[in-house]
Parts: C-alpha cells; sequence; structure tokens
C-alpha cells in the first residue's frame, strides 16, 4: 500500500520542487531585507531564518526515517527501505547544516563556537547516528541484512530526539528555550512570518529531495540487480555447460 | 540531461543576480566607514554611517531628550559627533555601535539623527552561503544522478525481455 502511495506522490515532484523555491525565495527576502534586525542579537538574528528550519527539517527527515523503519521491519517492503536510506541521508545532510549554521550564529552571540550545551551536544549525537546508518548501509553486503541492521539502529537512535526537543526544558542551557510550545508563540511577528515561511519552503523542499532520493535510490539497485543479472549470464555463457545450471528466466 | 542542466543554469543565474543585488543594497545601505576614512575623504552629500565605539568620558548631554554629543573613536582617530534624534536606547560609552548622519566638513563634526547596532553581515553571509551553496550541490547531484541512472537503464534496455542462455553447449 504505502509503495503506491509513494509512487502517486512522486507524480507532483515537479510541483512540490516549485513550491519549495517559491517558498524559499520568499523567506530569504522576508528574512534578509523585510524584517527588522531584533533589539538583543541585531543583525545575527537573521541566521535564524536559516539555522531553525534547517533543524526542523532534520529532525522531521528522522521521523520519515523512524516510520519507515518500522513498517520496514513489519512489512519488508523494499521500496520503504529505499525511502527510509533516502530520508537517512538528507537528514544527516540538514543535521550538519543545522550544526554549522548554528556554530556561526553562536560565534558573535556567545562568543564561542561550540559549547558542551546539552541541545548541541544531543544534536551532534543526532548526526553521529545517522553517519552511522548511512555507513552500516554501505558495509554489509546482503542487501535485506543491511536493510534490517540499519532499520533497527534508525528505530534505537530515534530515543535522541526527544532528548534533542526536550533538552533545553530538562537541563539549564545556553541554548534558548522553546519560542514555540504549548505554552504558547514567545517571538514577535516579524520574527515570525520569515521563520514559517522558510520553515515551510524546507519542509517541501525535504519532500522534493525525499522523492528524488528514493528514486535514485530504486534506480540504482534496479540497474545494479540488471548488471549482476548480465554478469552472470555472462559468467554462464564463458564457463560452458555446468551441472545442475538452468536456462535463465530473468526479467 | 539538457532539461536539467538548463534548469540549474536559470537557478545558478538567478543566484549570482540576486548576490549583485543584495551587495549593491549592502554597498548602499548598510556598509559602515571608519572614523579614519570619514576624516580623511570628507565625504559630503548623502547620509552615511560609521563604525566606531563612543569613547569613555565624552559622552555629554540628556539621553531622554535625544540631543548628545560624545566622541567615535576609531583605530586611530576620533569623530566628534553631535546627535540629535530619538532617544537612543543602546547609547553608552565604550559602547561599540553605527552613527547615521552627514559630516561637516568646515565644523569637522558628525552630525548623526540615528544610531543603529553592529551589523556582523559576514556572519550572517556566512551562515546563509554554508547552508545554501552544498544544499544547492547536493540536491543537484541527485537529479543529475537520476538523470544518468535513467540513461543507463534506457541504454541497458532494462525494461526489455532479457534473452536466456542456453547451457547446454548445443
Amino acid at each position: 500500500m504505502i509503495s503506491l502511495v509513494i509512487k502517486r506522490l512522486q507524480r507532483y515532484e515537479g510541483w512540490v520542487g516549485g513550491a519549495a523555491a517559491l517558498c524559499l525565495v520568499t523567506g530569504l527576502y522576508l528574512g534578509l531585507i523585510a524584517s527588522p534586525p531584533d533589539y538583543y542579537q541585531g543583525e545575527v538574528v537573521r541566521i535564524m531564518y536559516v539555522h531553525v528550519p534547517l533543524a526542523h527539517t532534520a529532525m522531521l527527515a528522522y521521523g520519515v526515517l523512524f516510520g519507515a523503519s518500522i513498517w520496514y521491519l513489519w512489512k519488508r517492503d523494499p521500496i520503504v527501505d529505499n525511502l527510509a536510506h533516502a530520508a537517512a541521508g538528507i537528514s544527516a545532510f540538514f543535521t550538519a547544516a543545522a550544526l554549522v549554521t548554528g556554530s556561526i550564529w553562536a560565534k558573535p552571540t556567545w562568543n564561542t563556537w561550540w559549547t558542551w550545551d546539552a541541545r548541541l551536544v544531543s544534536f551532534a549525537v543526532m548526526f553521529l547516528i545517522l553517519a552511522g546508518y548511512l555507513m552500516m548501509r554501505t558495509f554489509v553486503d546482503d542487501p535485506e541484512r543491511e536493510a534490517r541492521y540499519a532499520a533497527v539502529l534508525a528505530i534505537v537512535g530515534f530515543a535522541d530526539l526527544p532528548i534533542v526537543h526536550f533538552s533545553v526544558e530538562w537541563w539549564r542551557t545556553l541554548h534558548q528555550p522553546l519560542s514555540i510550545s504549548m505554552r504558547g508563540v514567545s517571538m514577535s511577528g516579524e520574527i515570525l512570518v520569515p521563520l514559517s515561511v522558510m520553515s515551510t519552503g524546507f519542509t517541501l523542499l525535504f519532500g522534493y529531495m525525499l522523492m528524488v532520493r528514493t528514486q535514485m535510490l530504486y534506480l540504482t539497485r534496479l540497474l545494479q540487480a540488471k548488471k549482476g543479472r548480465l554478469l552472470s549470464h555472462a559468467h554462464v555463457a564463458q564457463s560452458g555447460p555446468q551441472v545442475g545450471s538452468q536456462p535463465s528466466s530473468a526479467h | 540531461m539538457t532539461r536539467l542542466y538548463v534548469r540549474w543554469s536559470v537557478i545558478l543565474v538567478a543566484g549570482i543576480v540576486l548576490a549583485a543585488l543584495a551587495s549593491q543594497y549592502h554597498a548602499r545601505h548598510l556598509a559602515a566607514l571608519t572614523p579614519e576614512t570619514v576624516v580623511a575623504t570628507s565625504p559630503t552629500g548623502t547620509a552615511i554611517r560609521v563604525i566606531g565605539m563612543v569613547q569613555g568620558g565624552t559622552l555629554e548631554g540628556e539621553v531622554a531628550t535625544g540631543s548628545l554629543r560624545f566622541q567615535l573613536g576609531g583605530a586611530h582617530d576620533v569623530l566628534p559627533v553631535q546627535y540629535q534624534g530619538p532617544p537612543p536606547e543602546n547609547l553608552r560609552e565604550l559602547k561599540t555601535l553605527v552613527v547615521i548622519g552627514r559630516w561637516i566638513p568646515e565644523t569637522r563634526t558628525f552630525v548623526a539623527h540615528d544610531l543603529g547596532l553592529v551589523a556582523n553581515y559576514g556572519f550572517v553571509m556566512a551562515a546563509y552561503l554554508a547552508a545554501l551553496i552544498p544544499l544547492g550541490l547536493f540536491v543537484f547531484g541527485m537529479e543529475r544522478r537520476v538523470s544518468l541512472l535513467y540513461r543507463d537503464i534506457k541504454e541497458s534496455k532494462i525494461y526489455e525481455p532479457e534473452a536466456s542462455v542456453h547451457v547446454d553447449g548445443t
């Protein structure tokens, strides 16, 4: 069922990409030109319009990875495994970008590039989990075992996400607390509007990237399978008749 | 493949145009001169922005009235500033800030009508470039790979039925 949903959604790939581009261009205009500087942070607040959406999208991508991994272990659908693999790569990229932009923001604001703060450390751990996931996908030879081990790792690693989210509530951290929570919104509309537009843009971009990357992984496997079959044909043809060999009927 | 390269060329050109416009906007509205440059070049005409530190013991006047005098220090030179504008919230001695106004060469005084915070545009630009350039390359790389895979699949005729191999040696 979910494979069918993925295939149907991929028809709208171009529209999603276009909408993402439109939102991002609007968000860049609002964030860099139209919005005023912050009273305390000054112009540096503009980094928030790219850093916060990157971090949110990284966590959203991990959420997709988590859901797809559970689904894969349940149904063993290779298309869903492709989706999980694609989400992991994108999440790793967004996590790294969020760490870099956060570090650039921290230098003028906290006067340091890095500090051992709970939010920063838990987010860096998330990056390491994703890096481990992607490494595992290259180390295991058997594709079925590779997908199974990776899914288990992704599910176990999901335990870090609540820690990332609530770290600013659970511990006294240098990182500012949640600006949007059940208690309400603690930021002005001048900051909220560009932030929302950029967040929407990055979410749509993630959707687009997920479609493209899932397609990429699917086609890579398809081609590998085809080449594998062709190689085995050539091997059989070169080595001549063998005991117990059957004519190939692969399609 | 051609469509892919055309689309990304358009994105690249749009990016370059936006960067050029942003650079012009920065030069016209956001870039600040140093007190040394103002003293050396004596710019007249349009309002300019000057960045420096309010020298200790030089702040005179009432903040509440918005009429103040102070000296703005750079690396070597000091600029006498006469501020007349809205009551400033961020003005205090030993604070680095941006003053906006005109240089009067006859009196060698800078008449300011507004104050601004230190911009730190370098950090803002670095963060955006560090995020958007790799993001663009990442998406382009994926799209290009998909196009190449489609081409390879087409060339290898993957959707055509494969010829069966006879292994009986006859």
